[in-house]
């Protein structure tokens, strides 16, 4: 049941693969637009929607900037409720705290309920190869842990499968064939899963939120796994993205108006859960023993850095995802990560020290900005992927075969000689190649630029064989002038000449 | 029990590497921001809501009608009562429709008080949380078909209900059976959401519980095919019966029960 990576390949040949899926596209447009709608109306509903995203962002970005004083005072405050606090800098070191502390219980299941970071760390597969199992609990995780599968959208992981497909992985799950009905469906893994959780000897969770005041983790969801995760098993074990942080219990009601909101369109998810600590001695229920991992993994490489440190602000609602016209194009393993849409497309590259192993996924995206507007927290989606793309191309990973053909370009621009020449060429070649008024080869120069686009033809006219008439038509226009246009004109052109600059630019 | 020791001693040999470590990570956090540590707390301007949303606040019946819409919209039930004895009567008249043979609530004694164990004698055993040390709580959660639960507090902007743990409140009791009756005086319910979080601003970390959970509804899933589903996890059945009169039985016990 090993997870398949779904990294391997180009952007181009993953999205290939998702565009020859009728259903993946049919699937992924109709969530996404009713996330997308569910959105606008929970957003127009409660009012004032900019000023809530206004006030996000800036609780976001005070911790960001304040982040080791608040991440101290965190595990400081959880320690004092008696949570056993990890820090790890890398994923390696999160898996290795996390194998240890399961060989320490001698645990064989591991329960998980929907967490990214551990999407990052692979930690199934960790789990596995020191023969504990580990079972996820959110429905959409179980499913697609059947498939071995990783998520194709941040809220809805099992978005490309529709239900005979799931009823398929199901009935082989059982044993047993299952009905192609939601609720039945439902319902096998609701039975399923409640033997594992009484008997689970590790509960593993993310984190949406910590609160640093208190040393409290808070965790949103619909279906109640988390709820279990956190209460049932002997030991819980939190893994959490070092910028999860928010300052107090105050500014969690602008992150749980934003959240739930931005990702499905609800007020609040069915539960918002605060958990302080282990259980307490007299409690019985709530685990024994608790363990929060607090997880750098490459997040640190956008501290400091201008153009990226907001990055750090999500808040992993989705919501650029649902927005984004390619994402609802390709979906979610074009992307080749555990984030996928706009927010993947910048932090998977992000998360990378190493430029050489930068994908073409910050290429996957029309800079149309819909993810911004979209995003509660404005994070300027947008302008990051400019920027990642400029870092590429400075670095000396761009498009080779791109930038040979631009290279051609500016050396026939150069000579007015050269270009003559160049677009008699190219007006007799492209009778060869043109179609509908466009170029679509990818040969020669137009390799680079046609591999994503399509080349218009050339004029049968250029713009430099008519410059002689519009000269002339230009000419006789000046002729008919009023004469005190024309003496108004004159006048400029010899003040100008003269020194004085343009008229009505002082 | 030389085992307890020894994961004992390991614990506090992961404890000691985790504070040296803890500085290096700090630290390379500040050295990223370009500064020194910083050990004090830094001014906090926006914290919280915006102004005009924090004045934002409804009567009593305005919160009462608000809330029953925003439960009722994300599928639950509210049933408003005008004392803790009607709402005794409708819950037992439903366990009795739903054929229960398990309820389990919390041992407080407003919901004692309901006399639910007499009231449903004949019909099915009423347990409350966590009176003696030799059962399975858990297990005996799970298997049980109604949990009754007396809320902390409640939001009417979002339709939420509050339940905070303590040693006679369990977390499993509106987690774990299959259907959730939550009674909630109506003094208890607050307009904003904000107003309940501050409460724990104002306790701080000492006087928090281990588990506090906001309810909303029943579990719901759309995983499948964008195909609402409910009841994947928690409870699919889930009332919420608001209280117009209530008296607090007992606030030496029910004052949180730490």
């Amino acid at each position: 049941m090993s997870r398949q990576d779904n990294a391997a390949g180009s952007v181009k040949a993953r999205a290939d693969l998702a565009l020859n899926d009728e259903f993946l596209r049919k699937a992924v447009r109709f969530t996404t637009e009713r996330l997308r709608r569910g959105k606008k109306e929970a957003a127009e509903e409660q009012g004032s929607w900019e000023e809530w995203r206004e006030r996000g962002r800036q609780i976001r970005l005070h911790t960001i900037a304040h982040l080791d004083y608040y991440l101290n005072l965190f595990a400081d405050n959880a320690r004092a409720n008696g949570v056993h606090v990890h820090f790890a800098e890398t994923s390696a070191e999160a898996v290795k705290i996390s194998l240890e502390i399961a060989q320490q219980k001698a645990a064989k299941t591991v329960l998980k309920s929907k967490s990214m970071v551990t999407e990052e760390l692979h930690i199934n597969d960790a789990l596995q190869a020191i023969g504990v199992e580990a079972i996820e609990s959110d429905l959409g995780e179980y499913i697609i842990q059947l498939a071995g599968e990783s998520p194709s959208h941040i809220i809805i992981p099992a978005i490309h499968r529709n239900r005979f497909q799931i009823a398929e992985l199901l009935s082989e799950d059982a044993g047993m064939p299952l009905p192609p009905d939601t609720s039945i469906l439902a319902g096998y893994v609701r039975k399923k899963l409640r033997e594992h959780f009484l008997e689970a000897d590790i509960g593993m969770t993310g984190c949406n939120f910590a609160i640093a005041e208190t040393g409290s983790m808070v965790l949103f969801e619909n279906e109640g796994n988390a709820r279990m995760v956190t209460t049932l098993p002997k030991t819980q074990i939190t893994l959490m993205g070092m910028e999860r942080i928010i300052p107090s219990w105050a500014d969690l009601e602008v992150m749980a108006t934003l959240l739930p909101r931005s990702a499905t369109g609800q007020k609040l998810t069915v539960y918002m859960s605060g958990i302080t600590g282990p259980r307490r001695s007299e409690d019985a229920d709530g685990p024994d023993e608790m363990h929060i991992i607090i997880v750098d993994n490459g997040r640190s490489n956008q501290l400091g850095d201008p153009e990226l440190q907001e990055l750090l602000s999500c808040i992993r609602c989705g919501a650029c995802l649902n927005a984004c016209p390619v994402y609802r194009h390709i979906g979610g393993h074009a992307y080749g990560g555990p984030y996928s849409g706009p927010i993947g497309a910048v932090l998977k590259p992000a998360l990378q020290k190493n430029v050489a192993e930068w994908d073409d996924i910050a290429n996957a995206s029309s800079l149309c900005g819909a993810c911004y507007e979209a995003c509660p927290v404005k994070i300027p989606l947008h302008d990051m992927l400019v920027y990642l793309r400029r870092r590429k191309v400075d670095a000396g990973f761009g498009d080779k075969a791109e930038a040979a053909g631009m290279k051609g370009f500016a050396a026939a621009m150069g000579s007015a000689k050269r270009m003559k020449l160049a677009v008699k060429a190219g007006r007799l070649a492209q009778k060869l190649v043109a179609r509908d008024g466009g170029i679509r080869i990818r040969l020669g120069p137009l390799k680079g630029w046609n591999t994503y686009r399509v080349a218009p033809i050339l004029a049968k006219r250029s713009f430099r064989e008519q410059w002689r008439e519009l000269e002339h038509e230009l000419q006789a226009e000046l002729k008919e002038q009023k004469p005190d246009v024309q003496a108004r004109m004159e006048r400029a052109i010899r003040e100008r000449e003269a020194g004085k600059g343009g008229i009505g630019h002082d | 029990m030389t085992e307890a020791v020894t994961h004992a001693e390991w614990l506090a040999q992961k404890e000691r590497e985790s504070r040296v470590k803890q500085e290096a990570f700090l630290k390379g956090i500040s050295s990223r921001l370009g500064r020194q540590r910083s050990m004090t707390p830094p001014p906090h301007p926006f914290k919280g809501a915006p102004d005009f949303w924090n004045v934002m606040d409804y009567d009593v019946e305005h919160r009462m009608t608000a809330f029953v819409d925003q439960f009722s919209a994300a599928g639950g039930h509210a049933v408003r009562f005008p004392d803790m004895e009607a709402a005794a009567v409708f819950i037992a008249e439903r366990a009795i429709q739903l054929k229960a043979r398990r309820l389990v609530r919390q041992d407080q004694p407003e919901l004692a008080a309901l006399d639910l164990e007499k009231r449903l004698a004949e019909h099915a055993s009423v347990t409350a949380w966590n009176t003696d040390s030799g059962t399975a709580w858990k297990t005996a959660a799970a298997e049980a078909d109604i949990g009754i639960v007396l809320a902390d507090y409640a939001v009417a902007h979002t339709g939420s209900v509050v339940a905070l743990s303590a040693a006679h409140k369990g977390r499993s009791v509106s987690l774990l059976p299959a259907a959730l009756f939550v009674l909630l005086p109506a003094q208890r319910i607050r307009t904003r959401l904000g107003e309940v979080l501050a409460e724990f601003d104002r306790s701080g970390r000492a006087g928090l519980p281990a588990g506090i959970h906001f309810i909303s509804g029943p579990s719901r899933s759309s995983d499948i095919e964008n195909d609402l589903t409910i009841g994947v996890h928690g409870p699919g059945l889930v009332y919420a019966l608001l209280v117009d009169a209530f008296v607090p039985a007992d606030r030496m016990r029910e004052g949180g029960g730490r």
